[in-house]
C-alpha cells in the first residue's frame, strides 16, 4: 500500500516525463563523459565508463515499432518479443539458461515507434553474454515451435490484460485519438490480428526493419572504452546494412474538431478509469522544457493542481495526473485518473474546472519557482544507475538530442519566465474539443459521458479498435 | 575490479538518547540525499475494528502537524526540490524522502514536526478516508490477484493478525475514529520505535548535529505491547474459491514459513529463485514453456517479523483448469523434495543474488532500501554485506530439507479465482 502512484497509463514511458533537481547550492549535475561512433554498417555505438560496481548495462534501439505493423497489428511487438526464439548459434533454452545462470537481466520489447533490447550483466560474464546479445539482434531465426508458444501466450495475455483497465486504456486512447494514422496502431495487436501471424511474417518484418544504419547500441559500465570499442566493432560489424529506406510517418493531422467520448463498457467495473486529452507535441519541440515545467504544475507531481483538487481536497480519487506522450513526429497531451462509479460526474466536473483554471489564472511566481526547483532538485537521481544511463543514451539517439539537454537542464528550466509560462499554456494546453476515453459500467455512467461529447460505446470483451 | 565498492564501515550508526537509531552512508556521487524512516508498525499490530489503520495512518502523516499544517508538508518539500512517498506492509510503515542534500535541515524540521506533533484535523480525516477507499477499490479493480490473496491469507492465518489485508476491511475503512489514530500515534510513532536511514551527499557530523537538535527532544514512549499471537500449526490443507469475471483462472498456493530472521530463510529464498526466477526456472520451464498450462508464474517470499508465507502465483492459460496447473506445481515441488536441486542451480542463484546486490547499491535509493530492510528485518544492516556469503553457505541438502519441511500438503492453503464457481 503506497501513499501515491503517479497514474501513467501508457505502457511506453520513455525517459521523457516530468521531474526535478536542486535549487541552490549543489554542484551542477553534468552527464559523465561518453564516446560515440559509427560502424561501417551505420550502427551507432555509445560507450560510457562507470566503475562503481562490476556491472555493464546494455541498451539497443531499433526502428522497428508498431508504426510499421501495416495490417498486422501486433507484428512489431511479437517480433521483438521473439528475438529470443532461437538464433543462429543458440536455442531459446540456451539463451535463457546462459543469462539466468549469470544472474543477468535481459528484455526485448516493441513500442509504438521502436523496438528495444536491454540487459544488465556482470563484467566477468561479458565475453559469454555479449555474443548472445549480438545474435539476438543480428541472427535471430524465429524458431517455429518457440514462436507458436509465444503467440499463444500473447493471445491469452490480450484477454487477461483487459482485467486491468489501467493496463489497456492507453491502447484504446491511441486508436480513438489517432484513428487511421500509424500512431493509432495497437502495439499489442488484438486477438484477430495476432491469430493469423506466422513465423515467416516475423522474419520478413525483421529483414526490413532491423536495420543497423538506423539503430544504436549503448553500453554503460565497468569497462575500458578502447577495449570495448574493439569488442563491439568485432561483434556487430557483420550486421548487414539493409536496402529498404525506413521512413518516419508524416505527422498526424489531429482531426479533432468536436468533443468525443469513447465509452468502453465493463459490466463488473467498480470504478471508472479515464483518459482525457488532445493533441500534444513531438519530443524535439523547442518548448519541451517549458512544457515540462507547466505540466509539473498542472498534473506532474503530488501537489499538482489536478491531484490537489481531485485527491487532496476532495478525496475523489487515489491519484490524478497529466503528461505529454511525446513521439518523434507528434504526440498527445493526457489527463488520467480513476474514481468510483458513483463519483464519475463530480470527477469530470472537477477536471474541467482545473482545465479552466489553467487557462484563466496566470501562474504566480511562487508556483513557478516551486515547479522549477522540483524539476531541478530531483533530476540527478534519474541518471545514477548504469541501466538508467544506457536508457538515456538510446533516448538521445532516438529523439535526436545530446548531453546539452542534461548539462543545460538547470539553466533552461530556470529560464522559463512567468510570461513564457502563460504563453506556453495558451499555445499548447488544450481547452476545447477534448477527447475522452472512459472504461467503466455503462449503465452507471453513459448519461454522464454524454454531457461531454458524442458517445461511442464499445464492449471491453471485443477487440480494441472494433466499432469506432 | 571492485573499484568504489561499498564496505560495512562506510555506514555509520548513531543512537539518540530517546532511542531513535540513525544509519548514515555519505555518498557524494550526486548532489542529492534521501531519508528513509522505518516505523516498526504495520497491519500485524491491528485488531478487528481498526484493520487497515496502519496504512490509513501512513496517509494521515501527510495531513498536517504543528509547524507544517494541512497540505503544507508536500508543498514545502516540493518547493525545495524534494519529493516523498510512503508504504505500509503487514510489518512496517516506511516514509521515504528524496531531496537536494543542501535541504537536509529542512527535512529534519519537517519529519520531527510530524513525529512530535501530528495534528488530527477532522476535515482531513474524512477526505483522506475517501482517498484510501479509492485505493482499496482500484487495487481490486486492476488486479485479480488482490481479491485472491486477501481470501488466501485470511484462510492461512486464522488467529494471527496477518489474517486481514494491509488495506483493511471496507467496513473498518468507513469506521476508523479520530481517537483510534491518536492512540496509534502515541503507541507506535515513538522515536524509540523508529530507524532512520540517510544516504547521500551529507556528512555524519551534519546528521548527528541535526538529529540531536530536531529529533532528540522528542520523548521516548514505553515500548508497545509485542504481538503475542502465534498462529497454531495448520493441521490440514485449506482451500478457497473466489468468483470474478476473468478470462482464465488465477491460482495461489501459499505455505507457512518462518520469519525472515530464521536460519532457514536463505534456503527458502534459494528455492524461490530455483522455482521462479527467470525463464530457465523450474516452474516457468514446466508450466509456461513445456506444458503451456500457464502464461505467468511468480513467487513472493515477503520480509516479515513473524512466521509468514511462501506464495506461488499462477495465471492459467486458455482452457486450462486451475487444478491441472496446481498438480503441475506439486509435481515440480515433489521432484525437489525427492531429488533436491543441482549444484548448477545453486550456483545460478548465488550469481543472481550477487547481481541483485550490485544493482541495488548502484543508487542512493537502493542503498537506503537495503540498509533499512536488513537492519529492521534481519536485525543488523551489516547482514546485507554477509548475504552473498550466507547464500554461499546454503547447500543442495539444505534446500532439499526445507522443501520437505515446508512444502507439505497439510501446511498449504490453495486459492482459485475464476468466473464460474458454481459448478
Amino acid at each position: 500500500m503506497l501513499k501515491y502512484i503517479q497514474y501513467i497509463f501508457f505502457t511506453v514511458a520513455v525517459i521523457a516525463c516530468c521531474t526535478q533537481a536542486n535549487a541552490q547550492n549543489a554542484a551542477k549535475y553534468q552527464l559523465p563523459q561518453y564516446t560515440k561512433f559509427q560502424l561501417a554498417n551505420g550502427l551507432t555505438v555509445y560507450l560510457m565508463e562507470k566503475h562503481t560496481v562490476p556491472v555493464i548495462s546494455v541498451a539497443a534501439i531499433i526502428p522497428a515499432g508498431a508504426i510499421y505493423d501495416g495490417s498486422n497489428a501486433g507484428l512489431a511487438s511479437l517480433t521483438a518479443n521473439c528475438l529470443i526464439c532461437g538464433t543462429k548459434d543458440y536455442t531459446k533454452k540456451q539463451i535463457e539458461e546462459t543469462f539466468d545462470f549469470a544472474g543477468a537481466d535481459y528484455d526485448t520489447y516493441g513500442t509504438k515507434e521502436f523496438a528495444g533490447l536491454t540487459a544488465t550483466l556482470a563484467v566477468k560474464d561479458e565475453d559469454k553474454l555479449l555474443p548472445v546479445i549480438k545474435e539476438m539482434l543480428v541472427d535471430p531465426v524465429f524458431n517455429d515451435s518457440d514462436f507458436i508458444k509465444e503467440k499463444k501466450r500473447t493471445l491469452v495475455n490480450l484477454d487477461q490484460a483487459k482485467e486491468s483497465p489501467g493496463q489497456v486504456i492507453g491502447l484504446y486512447w491511441d486508436k480513438f485519438f489517432y484513428g487511421d494514422h500509424v500512431y493509432g496502431n495497437i502495439v499489442t495487436g488484438t486477438v484477430s490480428s495476432v491469430a493469423p501471424l506466422a513465423s515467416t511474417d516475423l522474419r520478413n518484418f525483421y529483414q526490413t526493419y532491423y536495420a543497423p544504419q538506423a539503430s544504436a547500441i549503448t553500453l554503460v559500465g565497468d569497462f575500458n572504452t578502447a577495449e570495448m570499442k574493439k569488442k563491439i566493432t568485432q561483434l556487430f560489424n557483420d550486421w548487414k546494412k539493409t536496402t529498404a529506406v525506413i521512413t518516419l510517418p508524416a505527422a498526424p493531422t489531429y482531426n479533432v474538431t468536436s468533443a468525443k467520448v469513447l465509452l468502453v463498457n465493463k459490466d463488473d467495473a467498480r470504478e471508472t478509469t479515464l483518459l482525457i486529452g488532445n493533441k500534444g507535441v513531438a519530443r524535439n519541440n523547442l518548448d519541451y522544457i517549458s512544457l515540462q515545467v507547466i505540466n509539473t504544475i498542472f498534473g506532474g507531481r503530488f501537489t499538482s493542481w489536478l491531484n490537489e483538487e481531485l485527491r487532496v481536497k476532495s478525496g475523489l480519487t487515489y491519484g490524478a495526473g497529466s503528461y505529454f506522450d511525446y513521439k518523434r513526429n507528434g504526440g498527445a497531451f493526457l489527463i488520467s485518473t480513476h474514481t468510483a462509479n458513483a463519483t464519475t460526474a463530480p470527477t469530470l466536473e472537477k477536471i474541467m474546472q482545473v482545465i479552466t483554471q489553467l487557462q484563466t489564472q496566470p501562474i504566480d511566481d511562487t508556483t513557478l519557482t516551486s515547479a522549477k526547483n522540483y524539476m531541478i532538485g530531483l533530476f540527478p537521481p534519474r541518471f545514477q544507475g548504469s541501466s538508467q544511463l544506457a536508457g538515456l543514451l538510446t533516448s538521445m539517439f532516438w529523439y535526436g538530442y545530446d548531453e546539452s539537454y542534461i548539462n543545460n537542464f538547470e539553466a533552461n528550466v530556470n529560464a522559463v519566465t512567468a510570461s513564457k509560462a502563460n504563453e506556453i499554456i495558451q499555445k499548447y494546453f488544450p481547452k476545447e474539443n477534448l477527447q475522452f476515453v472512459l472504461i467503466g459500467k455503462s449503465t452507471d455512467i453513459k448519461s454522464i459521458a454524454a454531457k461531454y461529447g458524442t458517445v461511442t460505446e464499445v464492449q471491453i470483451k471485443d477487440d480494441i479498435g472494433k466499432g469506432y | 575490479m571492485l573499484n568504489a565498492q561499498l564496505k560495512p564501515d562506510d555506514i555509520k550508526t548513531l543512537t539518540l538518547g530517546n532511542g531513535m537509531k540513525f544509519l548514515v552512508l555519505p555518498d557524494n556521487s550526486i548532489p542529492n540525499a534521501n531519508m528513509y524512516l522505518y516505523f516498526k508498525v504495520g497491519s500485524r499490530n491491528e485488531y478487528t475494528g481498526i484493520t487497515g489503520l496502519s496504512h490509513f495512518f501512513e496517509h494521515m502523516m501527510f495531513n498536517g502537524a504543528k509547524k507544517y499544517g494541512p497540505k503544507l508538508l508536500d508543498k514545502i518539500e516540493e518547493f525545495n526540490g524534494g519529493a516523498n512517498n510512503a508504504y505500509t506492509t503487514e510489518n512496517v510503515t516506511v516514509y521515504t524522502d528524496w531531496f537536494p542534500a543542501s535541504k537536509l535541515e529542512l527535512l529534519f524540521d519537517i519529519e520531527s514536526d510530524r513525529i512530535a506533533n501530528l495534528a488530527f484535523d477532522s476535515v482531513m480525516i474524512e477526505s483522506e478516508r475517501e482517498v484510501v477507499h479509492s485505493e482499496w477499490r482500484t487495487d481490486l479493480e486492476n488486479s485479480p490477484f488482490e481479491p485472491l490473496s486477501q481470501a488466501v491469507v485470511s484462510a492461512a492465518f486464522i488467529q494471527h493478525p496477518y489474517h486481514w489485508p494491509v488495506i483493511g476491511y471496507e467496513s473498518d475503512i468507513k469506521n476508523w475514529k479520530r481517537s483510534d489514530l491518536q492512540q496509534y500515534f502515541k503507541t507506535y510513532y515513538a522515536p524509540n520505535n523508529c530507524v532512520v536511514v540517510i544516504t547521500g551527499n551529507v556528512t555524519v557530523d551534519e546528521v548527528k548535529n541535526l538529529a540531536e537538535k530536531y529529533m532528540e527532544p522528542i520523548p521516548a514512549q514505553p515500548a508497545a505491547a509485542p504481538v503475542h499471537i502465534i498462529e497454531p500449526q495448520q493441521m490440514g490443507e485449506r482451500r478457497v474459491m473466489v468468483q470474478k469475471d476473468v478470462a482464465t483462472p488465477y491460482l495461489l498456493i501459499t505455505y507457512h514459513v518462518p520469519a525472515t530472521k530464521d536460519s532457514d530463510h536463505y534456503a527458502l529464498d534459494v528455492l524461490n529463485a530455483v522455482l521462479a526466477a527467470g525463464n530457465s526456472s523450474r516452474l516457468y520451464a514446466a508450466l509456461v514453456d513445456k506444458k503451456q498450462l500457464a502464461t505467468n508464474v511468480f513467487i513472493d517470499l515477503p520480509l516479515s517479523f513473524d512466521p509468514f508465507e511462501f506464495n506461488i502465483y499462477v495465471q492459467c492459460s486458455d482452457s486450462v483448469k486451475a487444478t491441472d496447473a496446481e498438480e503441475a506445481v506439486y509435481e515440480e515441488l515433489d521432484k525437489i523434495k525427492k531429488e533436491g536441486i543441482t549444484e548448477a542451480e545453486l550456483q545460478k542463484v548465488k550469481n543472481q543474488k550477487l547481481m541483485d546486490f550490485y544493482t541495488q547499491i548502484e543508487t542512493i535509493d537502493g542503498k537506503s532500501g537495503d540498509i533499512g530492510d536488513y537492519e529492521v528485518f534481519y536485525g543488523d544492516y551489516k547482514k546485507m554485506f554477509d548475504a552473498p556469503a550466507e547464500y554461499n553457505k546454503v547447500t543442495v541438502d539444505d534446500v532439499k530439507r526445507v522443501a520437505n519441511q515446508y512444502f507439505k500438503k497439510s501446511n498449504r492453503t490453495v486459492g482459485i479465482l475464476q468466473s464460474n464457481v458454481e459448478d
